[in-house]
């Protein structure tokens, strides 16, 4: 049961390089302090796709923030 | 690499529990501590080891591996090659047989599954959980993963028999950083190994980076500086500077190599476009850069996954023109190879559907025979939704049949055909076979047998052939099509038609090397024989039985129609106990649901089994069920007035004929005028006290004014007549039915219609000399009277010679109580040749008196059905 697409901020320790962001094409980078945001509409599916590819690139998360509409 | 000696103590500690658990994220070093732990020398857990591919969605590959693991180190030098992959996939059954190897293993094992969080089969983990909590005694698990896994271990961990160890376990701390960078030859200062330690935070993967670029670094404390000031996430910083450092070629081929799953060197050779590809690898390996050679004699090589992962964005980031080219010189490679998977993967991910769609099509035959019915629904999965694939629609169909889906089935396979009919004239004729040949799988399925065989005629010409290629994919088609066929004709009677396809199905297969459909098709073979004698009957399942056995498969779904039809065969001639065990075995091959045409079977067999031996009212419960799914079967069935036929005379049998009246007053024409439903009448006749009214309806039998579908329909009604007669006070015509029906019998010894018929008091009425049966009359006899035929003798050696055919005849008399001289008048021979012929048995079977020789007889099977003289 999937309600929909809602904007997400996710917060990563260290800045990602150009590298490192193409592992996330549907997010905007931002850097913020020492810590990056990516940001962007995701849905339930690519909301756990990005968490995976996070893990899989060794990434230290430190946030998933979802704006409520 | 270094000696981490606490944290080799701690696995140490852990592993003395039954299952360890080292959960911690990639790159922390979870492998490398694996491989030290199980390399150290005078180490004395016998090791299973088991990677987990990448992206692992099919359950059966990870398990085969599992099991070849725990074979290859349980030292079970079975001969055999590694278990293949089957087209049914049982999982509760491979488990079981994992955990008989596991039990049956010497010593202490250690099961090792590495890289578990690429197992994305929920199937598979659960039955991990099972396998994991019914460990034997002596035997451990470790399981290595990136996040915790959905297994259920609850009671493990109760019962303080699991151990964890976890990602801050795994941390370098300063003192072995410092180790490392000494190892490694590096010179650092300590204020610089510090703050190394602390920037990467003892992140294994990140100083193994670190050290690959400070080794030969002309200024370590700079780099570290530089290293500590940036805010660049450790990977993407570490890596960058690695790959920097290292010649133009080893650079190339790190990142043109990096999207295939594993590479060797030729393979490496082609998409760098350069030789000397493997003598890179090896020197990477051996520099302990990331790189794993997968055989002992190191041509296949992989790259750890998240260096692989790395590699492949900063490939995207700098050359992303050349991604797509690159995929698909990786499959043109995979595909001469007959790597199929490979090939389609690679496709797919240079973004060719069409052609990844197409070889798709082409292969699915062929990578279902070879087990990968997973693997290639997650294949199907992968292309892009909404995308119109029509070449697809065969494969969504077999996905659709193997999953039970019959109306999606249906559907997709009416799409498949009205693509096929635009199709190049090449690709049509496969095509076309193609789609008959599912197509008479889901007539079975769904038991709509009438008219399918019409719509296939063309199989029955062979093809002709082009390239290799074609040969290859067309005989695994044709093969296949013949099973399917052969089968359906089997199920709708048409036995010749069925018998020849299913042999040359046969000999097919063993010519392409397919021995799954080998053992389908004899399988099916066995139990198609239903009008040849019953010795053919055996012997064509016993056949496929050991063929199947031989492979490891006789407990799956394949061999389960020669089970049955040996089950059948057995109970015909009286051999209930030994027809029992094949039943029970039945029931166990069938575990996956595989249709209501083989469950009708099981319950007929066990059925007649029960009636045989007088239980009717389990006869009972056994027949309705057969009833109830042959009711569910669109079409006429084969057996359908079989079934019908001995529930409405079990019914009688207990009295019921109020029931069976009814029901016979329903009955659709066809069935109402058989033979088999004319005995049934017969039944219900004796049972209501009106014998005249029963012999009428057998005699329709005997006059042959009625079809049946065997002979044994005939026996039935000649013992029914000989009992309406009894009941009627004519002893003489009683005596003449029976004796007919003896002799009907005798070729294949058949005991069960006397049996079921509950002929007892009849037979026994027989005047003993006057028959010519004697040695029949006295087998049903001891059959109706508790004890079966043929009870194994527990350790017969086989006779020091061979009895020759007129020995043989003899010994047939023995178990008669006729004496020498009236056995001597039955053969036409004289007193003393019978008494030199039974001077000769007794001496070939070691025994001295008439009852030994009739019991070592039995045990060695020279007075069973099936070794007629």
């Amino acid at each position: 049961m999937d309600p929909g697409p809602a904007l997400y901020t996710i917060r990563i320790d260290g800045h990602l390089g150009a590298t490192m962001l193409l592992a996330f094409p549907a997010l905007a980078a931002q850097r913020h302090g020492a810590h990056t945001l990516l940001t962007g509409l995701l849905d339930r599916s690519a909301l756990y796709g990005v968490l995976a590819e996070i893990e899989a690139l060794g990434l230290n998360l430190l946030e998933v923030r979802r704006h409520n509409a | 690499m270094i000696d981490r000696g606490d944290l080799l103590a701690a696995l140490d500690r852990a592993a003395a529990r039954k299952v360890t658990i080292i959960s911690a994220p990639a790159g922390s070093g979870k492998t490398t501590l694996i491989r030290a732990w199980a390399g150290r020398p005078g180490q004395p857990h016998q090791l299973a080891l088991v990677p987990v591919q990448r992206g692992q969605q099919d359950a059966q590959l990870f398990w085969l591996a599992l099991l070849d693991a725990v074979r290859q180190a349980s030292g079970a030098a079975s001969g055999a090659g590694p278990a293949a992959a089957t087209p049914d996939f049982n999982a509760r059954a491979m488990v079981d047989r994992v955990l008989s190897e596991l039990a049956g293993a010497r010593g202490d094992l250690t099961l090792v599954i590495d890289d578990l969080h690429e197992l994305t089969s929920l199937a598979a983990l659960a039955q991990l959980t099972r396998l994991l909590t019914n460990l034997p005694p002596g035997l451990h698990a470790i399981l290595s993963t990136r996040h915790d896994l959905r297994l259920r271990l609850q009671q493990l961990r109760l019962a303080g028999e699991l151990a964890e160890i976890r990602g801050p376990d795994l941390r370098f701390s300063e003192r072995e950083t410092r180790e490392l960078l000494n190892a490694s030859g590096i010179a650092l200062s300590e204020a610089g190994t510090a703050r190394l330690h602390q920037r990467t935070e003892g992140w294994a993967a990140g100083l193994r980076l670190a050290a690959i670029s400070l080794a030969n670094h002309p200024d370590p404390e700079r780099f570290v500086a530089e290293f500590s000031g940036s805010d660049r996430t450790v990977a993407e910083y570490l890596l960058a500077e690695m790959l920097d450092r290292q010649r133009g070629d080893v650079q190339r081929l790190l990142l043109r190599t990096c999207l295939l799953d594993r590479v060797n060197g030729e393979l490496a050779d082609l998409l760098t476009g350069r030789p000397g590809s493997e003598r890179i690898l090896l020197d990477l390996e051996d520099a302990n850069a990331f790189v794993v050679s997968l055989d002992p004699e190191r041509t296949w090589f992989r790259y750890h996954h998240l260096f692989a992962d790395l590699l492949r964005l900063e490939l995207r980031r700098r050359m992303p023109r050349e991604v797509p080219e690159l995929h698909r010189r990786a499959a043109s490679w995979f595909i001469q190879r007959g790597q199929v998977v490979d090939a389609i993967r690679h496709t797919q991910a240079a973004g060719d559907w069409p052609g990844a769609a197409r070889l798709l099509a082409d292969h699915s035959f062929s990578l279902t025979l070879d087990g990968q019915t997973q693997t290639i629904q997650a294949l199907v999965r992968a292309f892009p939704p909404g995308a119109d694939h029509p070449e697809l629609a065969l494969v969504r169909a077999m996905g659709d049949l193997g999953h039970g889906h019959l109306n999606e089935a249906a559907a997709h396979l009416a799409a498949a055909q009205t693509y096929a009919e635009t199709a190049a004239q090449d690709h049509q004729r496969r095509l076309r076979v193609a789609i008959a040949s599912l197509k008479l799988s889901l007539a079975r399925r769904r038991g709509h047998l009438a008219g399918v065989v019409e719509q296939v005629k063309f199989l029955d010409s062979p093809l002709t052939a082009q390239s290799d290629e074609d040969i290859a994919l067309g005989s695994d088609l044709r093969a296949v099509a013949l099973l399917n066929l052969g089968t359906v004709e089997a199920w709708s009677l048409a036995l010749p038609d069925a018998e020849r396809h299913l042999e040359e199905g046969a000999v097919l297969a063993r010519e392409i090397g397919r021995p799954y459909l080998e053992v389908g098709c004899l399988a099916q073979l066995g139990f198609a024989s239903k009008v040849r004698p019953f010795a053919t009957v055996r012997r064509r399942c016993l056949e496929a039985i050991a063929l199947a056995d031989g492979h490891g498969w006789g407990a799956e779904p394949v061999i389960a129609p020669a089970l049955i039809a040996l089950a059948g065969a057995l109970v015909w001639t009286g051999e209930f106990d030994e027809a029992e065990r094949w039943l029970q075995r039945t029931e166990q091959a069938l575990q996956t649901d595989t249709g209501p045409d083989i469950r009708l079977l099981m319950h007929l067999g066990n059925g007649i089994l029960h009636a045989g031996r007088g239980h009717h009212q389990q006869a009972l419960e056994e027949f309705s069920a057969a009833e109830y799914l042959r009711s569910q079967l669109e079409g006429s069935h084969a057996l359908a007035s079989e079934v019908t036929g001995w529930l409405l005379a079990t019914q009688a049998r207990l009295g019921m004929t109020g029931e069976a009246r009814a029901f016979l007053a329903v009955l659709d024409d066809e069935r109402a005028g058989s033979g088999e439903i004319r005995n049934a009448w017969a039944v219900i006749c004796l049972a209501e006290g009106d014998p005249a009214g029963a012999l009428r309806a057998a005699q329709d039998v005997l006059d042959e004014m009625v079809p049946v579908i065997g002979y044994v329909t005939v026996v039935e009604a000649q013992l029914l007549a000989a009992l309406a007669h009894r009941e009627l006070g004519d002893h003489r015509a009683a005596s003449q039915a029976a004796e007919r029906a003896l002799a009907l019998a005798e070729p294949d010894r058949l005991v069960l219609p006397f049996a079921m018929t509950g002929s007892r008091e009849l037979l026994l009425g027989l005047p003993r000399h006057q028959t010519g049966h004697a040695a029949l009359l006295t087998d049903i006899l001891d059959t109706v009277r508790g004890s079966s035929v043929a009870a194994r003798d527990r350790s017969p050696a086989p006779p020091a010679q061979e009895l020759s055919p007129g020995e043989l005849r003899v010994l047939r008399y023995l178990p008669t109580n006729l004496s020498r001289v009236e056995i001597a008048s039955e053969l036409c021979l004289s007193r003393n040749t019978v008494s030199t012929h039974i001077r000769s048995i007794y001496a070939k079977l070691g025994v001295c008196d008439r009852s030994s020789a009739v019991r070592r007889a039995r045990g060695l099977r020279l007075l069973a059905a099936g070794r007629t003289p």
